[in-house]
């Protein structure tokens, strides 16, 4: 099993300012899998509940001269503390400056799986090690990562995410992240689970309802991506809890509850500074799925190398 | 104009709006002393006045005239009153001030369940909204019928950030604040004895920029429960420091203290720090907060 690469400056940059402060997020232990030609960061996919994330990316987003090799198909992957990453591919762009400042050849990152014995310990354990190459000198940094999961654990592995890429029949665009943030976070106090319903007029409607109070934003005329309809004029003034309520009796609309903590978590994925954010309803209401999209830089033309999804699970089935 | 299906049929006793949310977050904060309060809402016409009280020692009310909205149509025969939770309205309205936007609200009631209900309404595709159940008040306000203590009152006139300082510092010494008022000179003393001792005077002459004002004829003193003083600065709003605003005690008949303080409810559209600062907001623009505070019963008395 081996795996050698070297992280391009993009790579690096696309990492350390947008989706490694993202996934910190996400949760504490990731896994990191790496195939022929993708790398993914994922969230909760082999325990197969709880709030799932997915971020891939083509092997030349990141790295140039990718050499991985294993007896599974070429693919290796294993657990990782994410902040653990961050911080070492911090100081690796830190290290990287203060010697690329010097001048002469520009410096690499090179990543690779090792096994080395740690201090005090007769057992080798596995890292992932960093290693900067100044101009004279070279910084390794190893960071301690689980051993690489089984055959069995990779194939559980990729069946999870082959699952976790099918899409909503109807997906709304949020139409301003920040402002949806704020918004959730604020009601973060008043209760804790969120009933979302989604429709295909695009309608984005989010609710909070406790014994003592109704809180809700509701958001219309939203880019619809999938099945569309058009919202029936009878409908529009009413308040937007019977509007939605309707909408699903019709079947145009489907909601459900998911917990507020989890949809806070999901809007953390801004810090990616995704271009935009779909929310949308899996068939069923099998969880609530929020996609991102990359666009490819001075364009309006998604950036199919990247991906980033959330799916929320979903507390109750709902309507 | 939006309409609310159910509550057509009959016109609400009140449908208000208000574009500056945070004021109202601001100046409904400043009474919240702790978590879970139960406060009482009274409408009328010149009006929203919200009181909470704890142990029968100490009243806050908030008095949001209906100057401070933008349209404020008030329909009821008497004076509703309906109990709220505080801590739940204030979140609540908190969701509705998201910053750099100026949020226009409706504030409308009863609802078809005797809800207050509010919405944003400055986005026709882009809504918030919110029902509060309410319910029958049960706390009895207990008359906090505040009297002048003579013919002069007994009072003076401070900064608001040096009055929460004081009563901050004095929450080392402890349980029981004793505030006095002597004319010669005149001043003022905040003395606390417990774990140790504290006191802070302040003297009208020497420093005019801390008191403001001073009207006092003969010494007084009277002790209060630091707890129930501390409320009355503890969540004194930001924009009250940041105004350079005085803070008014008074002291009444039976040494019921009075504290009022002057909350901006301005529209904060430019956010520049500089504003063309300190007092030049219309006065209508300011809501206002009123503490009572009852002493201590002098155990001395007591045995009288």
């Amino acid at each position: 099993m081996k795996f050698k690469a070297f992280l391009t400056e993009s790579g690096v940059s696309l990492l350390e300012r947008r989706f490694l402060p993202a996934l910190d997020k996400m949760g504490k232990i990731c896994h990191l899998f790496f195939t022929k030609d993708h790398i993914h960061f994922l969230y909760n996919l082999l325990s197969g509940d709880g709030f799932q994330t997915i971020a891939q990316f083509h092997k030349e987003t990141l790295f140039d001269d990718y050499r991985i090799s294993s007896q599974n198909e070429d693919r290796i992957a294993f657990a990782i503390d994410i902040s653990l990453l961050h911080r070492a591919v911090r100081s690796s762009v830190s290290i990287c400056s203060e010697f690329g400042a010097g001048g002469s050849t520009a410096s690499r990152l090179q990543i690779k799986l090792v096994k080395k014995l740690p201090p005090n310990s007769t057992q080798p354990m596995p890292f992932l090690t960093f290693e900067t190459q100044g101009y004279k000198s070279a910084v390794i940094q190893d960071i301690p990562i689980s051993k690489p999961l089984s055959r069995a654990e990779v194939l559980e592995l990729q069946t999870a995410l082959d699952m976790a890429q099918d899409l909503p029949e109807t997906l709304v665009q949020v139409p301003d992240l920040n402002q949806l943030q704020n918004f959730i976070d604020r009601m973060k106090h008043v209760g804790d689970l969120l009933n979302v319903s989604i429709s295909k007029y695009g309608d984005l409607h989010t609710q909070i309802a406790t014994t003592l109070i109704k809180l809700g934003a509701e958001f219309r005329k939203l880019l619809v991506i999938g099945e569309k309809a058009t919202a029936p004029s009878e409908d529009q003034n009413l308040s937007a809890q019977t509007r939605s309520e309707r909408a699903v009796l019709r079947g145009d609309a489907q909601s459900v509850q998911v917990s507020i903590k989890h949809f806070s978590k999901s809007l953390q994925c801004h810090l990616a500074k995704p271009d935009c954010a779909f929310y949308g309803i899996a068939p069923q209401g099998a969880c609530l799925t929020v996609i991102f999209q990359f666009f490819i830089p001075g364009t309006r033309q998604t950036d199919k190398s990247i991906s980033l999804h959330c799916r929320l699970p979903v507390l109750d089935p709902g309507s | 104009m939006m309409s609310s299906s159910a509550t057509d049929a009959e016109t609400p006793d009140l449908v208000c709006r208000l574009d500056n949310v945070q004021g109202m977050v601001d100046a409904l904060s400043a009474v919240r002393w702790k978590r879970h309060q139960d406060a009482v809402i009274e409408l009328s016409e010149h009006g929203i006045v919200l009181i909470v009280e704890e142990s029968g020692c100490l009243q806050a009310k908030v008095y949001l005239q209906s100057e401070l909205f933008i349209s404020y149509e008030y329909a009821a025969q008497g004076r509703p009153r309906f109990g709220v939770s505080l801590g739940l309205l204030v979140d609540c309205l908190n969701a509705f001030s998201a910053p750099g936007h100026s949020s226009l609200i409706e504030i409308r009631y009863p609802g078809p369940d005797m809800q207050l209900l509010l919405k944003s309404v400055d986005s026709p595709d882009a809504c918030i909204y919110a029902e509060v159940r309410t319910r029958i008040p049960e706390m009895i306000s207990w008359d906090y019928n505040f009297q002048p203590a003579g013919s002069t009152p007994l009072t003076f006139t401070v900064k608001s950030a040096a009055l929460k300082e004081a009563i901050d510092d004095l929450e080392w010494p402890g349980s029981s604040i004793q505030i006095k008022l002597q004319p010669d000179p005149p001043s003022v003393t905040f003395k606390g004895e417990g774990h140790g001792d504290l006191q802070i005077d302040m003297l009208y002459y020497v420093s005019t920029d801390l008191l403001i004002a001073f009207h006092c004829d003969r010494e007084v003193s009277y002790r209060y429960k630091y707890k129930f003083l501390r409320a009355t600065t503890s969540n004194i709003p930001s924009s009250v420091i940041k105004d350079n605003r005085g803070s008014k005690l008074t002291i009444g008949r039976g040494g019921m203290l009075k504290v009022q303080h002057l909350v901006s409810v301005a529209r904060t559209s430019n956010q520049h720090p500089h504003v063309e600062s300190a007092g030049y907001q219309q006065p209508s623009r300011i809501a206002y907060i009123e503490f009572y505070v009852k002493p201590e019963i002098d155990e001395d008395n007591v045995n009288d």
